[in-house]
């Protein structure tokens, strides 16, 4: 379970401090799947750090299943907006890289994610070699291989295109369905967060605090993009964020 | 009527790399060098007859006559080459062994780069010929005050350089392995080393022409101990003999570079490969 109570971030110091977070209180259960959105800039992604264990609030706390989150977790991945591979490995060991450096050469689970993700045949390429699509999901591979409890996303699909977007959009679905972590997405794009979360956090311009919860317990098929639901809570999220 | 020609298993050896260097574009690369030299002759010989012509004295040996000292002089001029070499190639190795980590630790660690970088900014514009008296008077005048000279230039042209490539280390491949929970170490191994290395490997080939000229003026000054440059002073007298010895100083400079291009290769392997839409 994901418990932030009462949480505010802040950057910089002296005159330079910038509050970038104030007095967020979330909770989610195992499993959950909950959407951040809000305008650029506005202190979301900042949120997630601290969740990651990246950034320490300077006021409330954050547990996870009631540890504090003082420092990175193994069982907390975090995906990066432009996939956070590093150009100098190769698919393999891009994919490898946090079970290497949790010094557990747990090999298999790596190359059945990659299996699972149809991105073994490409396992010796470097990621300048691969199309963005490819590339977020050799991101994901990367956190799917520490089988986490907790999967957190910082805009992942910024800059694709719509189709390649949307295919992405169905895989993180169906992973989350298929795994069962908890799944916190942050995004600046309305049917995003409507298509992954079951819950949606509306927040406000810096410095972030939550403005609404939209819940949005029809999501999780496939076809839901299509569905009336789907329209209604993005039509609910656009007048959230223009209030 | 002729029978197929069969292949010895030698011929397809052969053939096969040949093959291999082709793909590899090593053959564009060697008629690039071979290229390059013909038309430094070129230029070398038509500056050569300029001068002949102007001066009316030949100060400026032409190459041929210069290529032929060499050949002349091969045994001697050898010798000279080796202990320049081995002088060059430590110098280089002591530079970028002390250098590189410690130009990563302050371009990196925040606190250690406000203590130490204002030191580096004091001592690096000081031109490093200054500090020869004193390494003549600590180090003597044998071997180790050459390798010493050519080392202490060539330390804080790297140092420098690893500094300021710590500096520029996207943001994002940090956050990737921190949040993956990497250690320091780890952090150093598997994004400090690897993103800097492609910018030190550039700064080697500058350090090249740079330790050249330093190692030049070490093996010039107080001393005539063997070397290609005490060869090209005692020269000064036979200018062609003397080129015989500025041609050979080429010769290693163009080595190094090879060796540090072939090091790039082997080591930066993913800025060698064609990139998606290219």
């Amino acid at each position: 379970m994901i418990r932030i109570d009462d949480v505010s971030i802040a950057y910089g110091r002296g005159l330079r401090r910038v509050l970038a977070v104030n007095g967020v209180s979330l909770e989610a259960e195992r499993g959950d799947s909950l959407a951040l959105i809000g305008p650029s800039g506005c202190g979301k992604s900042t949120l997630l750090f601290s969740i990651a264990g990246l950034l320490t609030p300077c006021a409330g706390t954050i547990s996870i299943d009631g540890q504090p989150t003082s420092k990175p977790r193994r069982d907390v991945a975090l995906i990066l907006q432009n996939a956070g591979l590093l150009p100098w490995k190769t698919v393999w060991q891009n994919a490898n890289l946090s079970l290497r450096l949790g010094r557990e050469p747990r090999e298999k689970t790596a190359a059945d994610v990659l299996q699972e993700l149809g991105l073994y045949d490409v396992r010796d390429r470097f990621p300048s070699e691969l199309s963005e699509g490819m590339k977020r999901r050799v991101g994901v591979a990367r956190a799917l291989s520490t089988s986490p409890s907790v999967m957190l996303m910082d805009e992942p699909l910024a800059s694709l295109d719509t189709l390649t977007r949307e295919r992405i959009q169905d895989l993180f679905l169906r992973l989350w369905q298929k795994h069962g972590f908890s799944l916190l997405v942050v995004t600046h794009d309305i049917e995003e967060a409507a298509f992954l979360g079951q819950r949606i956090i509306v927040l406000s311009d810096l410095p972030a605090t939550v403005k609404t919860v939209v819940e949005n317990p029809e999501m999780g098929d496939l076809a839901f993009r299509r569905s009336d639901a789907f329209h209604n809570t993005v039509g609910a999220l656009r007048e959230a964020l223009e209030q | 009527m002729t029978s197929p020609k069969m292949e010895t298993p030698n011929q397809a050896k052969k053939a096969d790399w040949f093959e291999r260097l082709r793909r590899q574009g090593a053959l564009y690369q060697i008629a690039r060098y071979v290229a390059s030299i013909v038309l430094l002759l070129a230029c070398w010989e038509i500056a050569s007859l300029i001068i002949t012509a102007v001066k009316g004295r030949a100060l400026l040996p032409d190459p041929f006559r210069a290529i032929s000292e060499v050949i002349r002089l091969a045994p001697i001029l050898f010798q000279h080459f080796w202990v320049s070499a081995w002088r060059l190639v430590l110098a280089m190795l002591l530079a970028f062994s002390a250098g590189y980590p410690l130009g990563l630790l302050i371009g990196h660690e925040r606190k250690l780069d406000e203590i130490i970088s204002p030191i580096i900014y004091i001592v690096y514009p000081i031109p490093q010929v200054a500090f020869i008296l004193l390494l003549f008077l600590v180090f003597g005048i044998g071997n180790p005050v050459k390798v010493a000279i050519v080392a202490v230039a060539l330390f804080f042209q790297i140092l420098v350089s690893a500094r300021g490539a710590a500096k520029l280390i996207e943001q994002e491949h940090l956050t990737s392995v921190l949040s993956a929970g990497a250690s320091r170490w780890q952090v150093y191994r598997h994004v400090v080393l690897p993103s800097t290395l492609p910018s030190i490997l550039t700064s080697l080939r500058v350090s090249v022409g740079l330790g050249m000229a330093f190692l030049y003026i070490a093996e010039t000054t107080a001393t005539m101990a063997p070397g290609l440059g005490s060869f090209v002073k005692s020269s000064q007298f036979n200018q062609a003999q003397a080129f015989a010895g500025i041609l050979m100083m080429a010769v290693l400079g163009l080595i190094l570079y090879i060796v540090i291009d072939i090091l790039e290769r082997v080591l930066c392997r993913w800025k060698y490969v064609r990139r998606r839409g290219s």
